[in-house]
């Protein structure tokens, strides 16, 4: 089932990447004149996949939470707040080497992520109201202590930061691979620790049923909750690599972000009934999200149809999954009754 | 599996078709990819802000000029986010220089956040203007507008003027987040401390969509009804009429940045006297001309191109909604027949 969900989302994924390739058109490059596609080019490839990494990093918690039937709206204010932190606690701590800049920039983003995280997880399961509430209130009230902290200035990293984040690892100077390189090992963590951990199997089967996972003697309240700290160490992850690639951080970064990381959970098959998720199709989800935004403004179509495109683009997946579950649910059924 | 695959193909369905119902850009403002002398990417803050939208148009209008004069085809990219966001800038500044783009013009939502973005595009030889909001510390070759200190200066010398010297004043300033709205606050700060008998009862901000702005307007006001005065760094809530009926204009004045045609009933009406209007679609029109000058011309280029704001008032409504129409806005009869 796992396999095959990929292989549509991968089938899609390719077949938008032929479409641009065919459509893109081509234009000469600056140095050796040489006709250059437009879409299908190491530049372009690189861009689209760090332009999803963003999300991707984040999509990965997010589909923890989803899993394990919860929803996690918080996650664009806790990058926000990560990243401010970090630059505020860079410019306080004044001028440092490299690594210890690094160091410092990585500890603060991925403390905050995970405060925050455990913030959600501690209220969702101890105040006992839905995480949808929760959240929503945390959203505001994070971003709002990104602001009154930054005095909503946008606040520059040290050079170290985007060093890291920039390198190009070999590659060609102007290629930057790391958002794409994070990317990947999050969702190879995520899916290990999804498909391959005691941990993992408990999530799936709170998010499934969490009646039976009660009787069969799992702790609810510590799987509930350490899946919001996942979702919050994510959101860590992505503020330090969007902060130290971008060069600033500021409380309004990743404005409305949570909900591109929850359509690419969605269109990655995660159901948000609980239960059914994947880390690898939640990246492809946001590839493929990503990939759509590519699409409108490298074919010069008017770009305001990019919020109707990924709003259909959502509702359908939806659908299409809830379809199939009735459909397996059905099949099921008959199968026994036989 | 099939289900799965279902899926796939109706995204792929729903992508093309809704890029199918979008506008593709004219023909005449895309020449074929094998014509192309020179292709401008512009990249300003919001494709929802009509002051953009102008600039735009003025873009367009060079293009077709300098194409006309020099014989080279010129295209417009027009690359902007639906909405605020500096980290969608960057992204679309390497798009513009993956795509093969000549120059890049960009009106920065972050200057943080584009500056390294602008520095790689630099790097790799594709030069870039900044226009209405710059980053100073990035390697762009130029940047036109205005200043925007003498700019909050002179509305407060505006507003004070017509408030005789004396009363409490507020601020409306947008987005806190902004560094070019943030130097007119302090210019309004320093012109008001040279009028002793102007007292600011403070600065407040707001989302910038007209409704919000109004409705903080009209808050402010009823918190601190001694307000006597405005001085708003940009004209957000007169995009609506909301505050012809809220605001007083034989108790309240106000003295606003911009002058487009939803905001001339406020001249008109007498509550905003002056309103000092960017000209907007010159943004467009002068940087293309600039950018072509330094790369086909080869020409120098000066790093500051001032923008000069355009004084509104009863007296050349007239001429002033004459020049919008001619820049391709749609303005009210009535204005265009005043003198």
């Amino acid at each position: 089932m796992l396999a095959s969900q990929q292989a549509g989302l991968v089938f899609v994924i390719l077949l938008l990447g032929a479409t641009l390739t065919l459509l893109a058109g081509t234009h000469a490059d600056r140095i050796t004149g040489e006709p250059v596609n437009n879409f299908l080019n190491s530049h372009t490839l690189i861009q689209t996949a760090t332009d999803a990494s963003f999300f991707a990093i984040m999509a990965v918690g997010a589909t923890v939470v989803i899993i394990a039937g919860g929803i996690d709206l918080s996650v664009g204010s806790i990058y926000a707040l990560a990243g401010v932190a970090a630059a505020m606690v860079l410019r306080a701590h004044g001028p440092a080497d490299g690594p210890t800049a690094v160091a410092i920039g990585l500890a603060v983003s991925l403390g905050v992520g995970l405060l925050c995280g455990t913030l959600n997880g501690i209220m969702v399961v101890w105040l006992n109201v839905h995480p949808f509430i929760i959240t929503l209130g945390t959203m505001w009230i994070l971003r709002g202590v990104a602001f009154v902290a930054s005095n909503a200035e946008s606040i520059l990293l040290p050079a170290a930061l985007t060093s890291v984040a920039k390198a190009s690892l070999g590659l060609n100077e102007s290629l930057y691979p790391v958002p794409m390189l994070t990317m990947l090992a999050v969702t190879v963590v995520g899916a290990v620790y999804l498909r391959h951990t005691v941990m993992g199997r408990h999530v799936f089967a709170v998010g499934g049923n969490a009646e039976a996972s009660r009787f069969s003697g799992l702790s609810l309240r510590r799987i509930k909750s350490s899946v919001f700290v996942i979702s919050g160490l994510t959101a860590g992850i992505a503020a330090f690599i969007g902060a130290s690639f971008y060069g600033s951080a500021s409380c309004v970064d990743a404005t409305g972000y949570e909900l591109y990381v929850i359509a690419s959970a969605v269109v990655g098959g995660a159901s948000l009934t609980g239960g059914k998720g994947s880390a690898v199709n939640a990246m492809l989800g946001a590839l493929l999200i990503v990939l759509i935004r590519q699409s409108i403004r490298t074919l010069h179509f008017d770009q305001n149809y990019e919020w109707i495109i990924i709003g259909c683009a959502t509702i359908v997946a939806v659908v299409l999954d809830r379809a199939s579950a009735s459909f397996t649910a059905r099949r099921l059924a008959r199968l026994a009754a036989g | 599996m099939k289900t799965r695959m279902m899926t796939a193909l109706v995204l792929a369905v729903i992508a093309g078709a809704a890029a199918g119902c979008g506008e593709r850009t004219p023909p005449a403002e895309t020449p074929p990819a094998a014509a192309v002398g020179l292709k401008i990417a512009v990249i300003a803050k919001s494709s929802t802000n009509p002051v953009f939208l102008s600039a735009r148009t003025g873009a367009q209008a060079a293009a077709k000029e300098l194409t006309g004069k020099h014989g080279v085809p010129i295209e417009i990219a027009w690359m902007t986010p639906p909405a605020e966001d500096g980290q969608v800038q960057a992204q679309r500044i390497a798009q513009a220089v993956n795509e093969g783009a000549s120059a890049i013009l960009i009106s920065c939502s972050d200057a943080g956040k584009v500056t390294g973005a602008i520095n790689d595009a630099v790097t790799r030889g594709v030069p870039v203007m900044t226009f209405d909001s710059d980053a100073p510390e990035s390697q762009r070759f130029a940047f036109y507008g205005v200043d925007d200190v003498k700019t909050g200066e002179t509305v407060m010398r505006e507003l004070a003027a017509q408030m005789r010297n004396k009363g409490a004043v507020a601020i409306l300033a947008g987005n806190q987040n902004a560094p070019n709205l943030r130097k007119r606050v302090e210019g309004v700060k320093q012109e008001a401390a040279r009028h002793p008998g102007i007292k600011i009862v403070d600065t407040f901000y707001h989302i910038e969509t007209p409704q919000d702005a109004a409705a903080e307007v009209v808050r402010a006001q009823n918190a601190n009804p001694q307000i006597q005065g405005w001085a708003m760094i940009g004209g957000w809530p007169l995009f609506t009429p909301a505050l012809l009926k809220d605001l007083d204009p034989a108790k309240t004045r106000i003295v606003a940045v911009d002058a487009l045609p939803a905001e001339l009933v406020y001249v008109e009406k007498g509550l905003a006297p002056v309103l000092l209007a960017q000209p907007t679609y010159m943004w467009g029109y002068v940087s293309v001309q600039r950018i072509f000058d330094k790369v086909h011309l080869k020409q120098d280029v000066p790093e500051i191109i001032p923008m000069e704001l355009v004084r509104v008032t009863k007296d050349n409504l007239g001429t002033w909604a004459r020049q919008l129409k001619e820049w391709g806005f749609t303005v009210p009869v009535t204005y265009l027949e005043m003198p």
